[in-house]
């Protein structure tokens, strides 16, 4: 499943970025790499941004971003 | 970071894309500071990274104070090991170690200092703890240039690519005086757009292109 299909409290492992270039590179310099742990804390209306918890602080995502980014939910 | 400076901290396209400077004296040696652009990231495609990367590679500093927010050390020491993997003379600076307290957090300075080889300070700026320490510290660290190992080493086949690359590179006479030539290498495994330029540019570009393309 996306990142951006996430609804907030659930919490996910990083599977693949799929973003372009520019993107990804910028993605995984935020410390979002396959792996990861991200957590969604909440979303805006819409569903842009989305602002998740990843290696202890908080990021946010544009949505289209997040749709680029694939994870698996934790169990 | 600038002497007596006030200012405001933000983060949107146009601010702080300019290097800001001020000077000062510490046991009578001049010193003078440029402050660069915040950034997590050290990446050609974003112009504040580049500014603040370009200026490195450009004006050689005798020292780079890498001023970090101790409090989330997992996210800012990417940044640390970017500025290894430049090859420049890095000062580390814990800053808010208070906040980092608070976290519940236990830094190990010593032992970081010796696991990342360089010397590192740990400050509160706002109530002016460890700013004595950290101007001894820059005054010795500019003054000594260490010789480091790798800051970070790839596996085998990444490590081989990077020795393979840095042998081409080497043959070009102009390359190294402008640049660290692992650094290069690495960002041309990246295919950073700057690295790619470089090397289209360069005398042994054909050999390059062959690896990279």
């Amino acid at each position: 499943m996306r990142l951006s299909e996430l609804k907030p409290g659930q919490e996910a492992t990083v599977t693949k970025i799929e973003n372009t270039t520019t993107a990804r590179r910028r993605i995984m310099d935020m410390g979002l790499v396959k792996g990861s742990k991200v957590k969604v804390i909440c979303r805006a209306p819409l569903g842009d941004p989305l602002e998740i918890e990843i290696r202890d602080y908080k990021l946010s995502l544009r949505k289209k971003d997040a749709q680029n980014i694939l994870v698996t939910e934790a169990e | 970071m600038v002497p007596g400076a006030r200012q405001h901290v933000g983060n949107w396209p146009g601010k702080t894309v300019e290097k800001k400077e001020g000077s000062f004296s510490h046991k009578g040696v001049p010193l003078k500071l440029v402050d660069l652009p915040g950034t997590y990231s050290l990446t050609a495609a974003a112009e504040d990274e580049l500014v603040s990367r370009n200026f490195i590679i450009e004006e050689k500093p005798d020292l780079v104070v890498d001023v970090v927010d101790a409090s989330n050390l997992e996210r800012n020491l990417y940044l640390t090991m970017l500025l290894l993997e430049l090859d420049t003379n890095v000062l580390l600076v814990l800053n808010m170690t208070d906040l980092a307290k608070e976290k519940g957090y236990k830094i190990n300075i010593d032992n970081l200092s010796q696991k990342l080889g360089i010397p590192i300070i740990a400050t509160v700026a706002t109530k002016g703890k460890g700013i004595a320490e950290l101007k001894d510290a820059i005054l010795k660290a500019a003054q000594t240039r260490i010789t480091k190992k790798n800051a970070l080493n790839y596996d085998k086949q990444i490590e081989s690519l990077i020795d393979y690359l840095v042998a081409i590179l080497t043959k070009d006479k102009n390359l190294p005086a402008k640049y660290p030539l692992r650094w290069l290498a690495i960002k041309l495994l990246e295919k950073d757009e700057q690295a790619l330029a470089v090397a289209k540019t360069s005398a042994v570009s054909r050999e390059l292109l062959e690896v990279v393309a």
